[in-house]
């Protein structure tokens, strides 16, 4: 084996339980995205009109967010990876500063979402108005639910770094964690073109 | 390895732009939704790969999530590319 190769693992990085729950998160917004595609197939001229009262730029920015806080959390992780037992402290205090900021991108998706959502009703719209906002409704309001249990996660491994209780040998807490919160991340970027953008 | 995630960042940031640009200035014909599929299913293998870090994963472990990425992305395009 040459020296520059990678030793690859056999397993998922972080808890395999997690990796579980993705799976079936997988299979579940999977079939979501397929089924929003199919009706649209056959409701186009409805769904082309209907998406013209959502927000773009609502959804473009919150893209924005959750990239930005998913490349906190790995930021967040790599400082948990590097540390030494002598300087513990110090690199602790650094994956809590990358998930405060990934907290905060991630609370400013939920606040972003909560005035689309409130601009949505507002103007009288809701799941019953017709089947896309029947799926808008179901598919953002359930991606936002998933963000909001990221978000208590990532505040949970902030606490965690906050007291220094990662070390190199355990630290399959954050990795889970974080594994869980790109899952987030890439289902918004499925999502956002998708639902906002292909007509 | 810190600067593969910048660049990483960087690209997402970038096809988020170029998605967002497309629906703002209602440039979507059936071409464009095949480049903004095709940046779709780079963007999300990205994350799996660099952000996840599963292109340091071997075996079916590695390739569950791609594979349901091709499959989600390929029916999404049927559904808007088969003819009626």
């Amino acid at each position: 084996m040459p020296d520059n190769a990678v030793k690859k693992e056999l397993y998922p990085p972080g808890d395999f339980g997690v990796w579980i729950i993705i799976y079936v998160e997988l299979i579940t917004f999977g079939l979501f995205f397929i089924g929003y595609a199919f009706s649209r197939r056959a409701n186009l001229e409805m769904f082309n009109h209907s998406q013209l009262m959502l927000e773009t730029t609502s959804g473009f920015i919150n893209t924005l967010f959750l990239v930005t806080s998913s490349y906190f959390v790995v930021k967040a992780v790599t400082s948990i990876q590097n540390l030494t037992h002598d300087r513990r402290e110090e690199f602790n205090k650094k994956a809590s500063k990358w998930l405060l900021l990934a907290m905060l991108f991630g609370a400013g998706f939920l606040v972003n979402k909560i005035f689309e959502f409130s601009h949505m009703f507002g103007e009288g719209l809701s799941l019953s108005t017709n089947k896309f906002f029947m799926f808008y409704f179901m598919l953002t309001g359930f991606h936002f639910m998933h963000v909001l249990l990221g978000t208590v996660i990532l505040f949970n491994i902030f606490q965690r770094t906050r007291i220094h209780g990662y070390t190199v040998e355990d630290h399959k807490g954050i990795i889970s964690g974080a594994a869980y919160w790109h899952m987030v991340d890439f289902l918004w970027i499925i999502l956002f073109p998708l639902v906002y953008i292909i007509r | 390895m810190t600067k593969t995630l910048e660049i990483v960042w960087i690209i997402l940031v970038g096809l988020t732009i170029f998605a967002y640009l497309l629906g703002h200035l209602h440039y979507i014909n059936s071409f464009f939704v095949a480049i903004l599929l095709v940046t779709t299913f780079i963007k999300v293998q990205l994350v799996l790969d660099y952000f996840m870090e599963l292109k340091n994963v071997t075996g079916k472990y590695r390739w569950i999530p791609s594979i349901w990425l091709t499959i989600v992305i390929s029916l999404i395009a049927v559904a808007y590319y088969l003819p009626a």
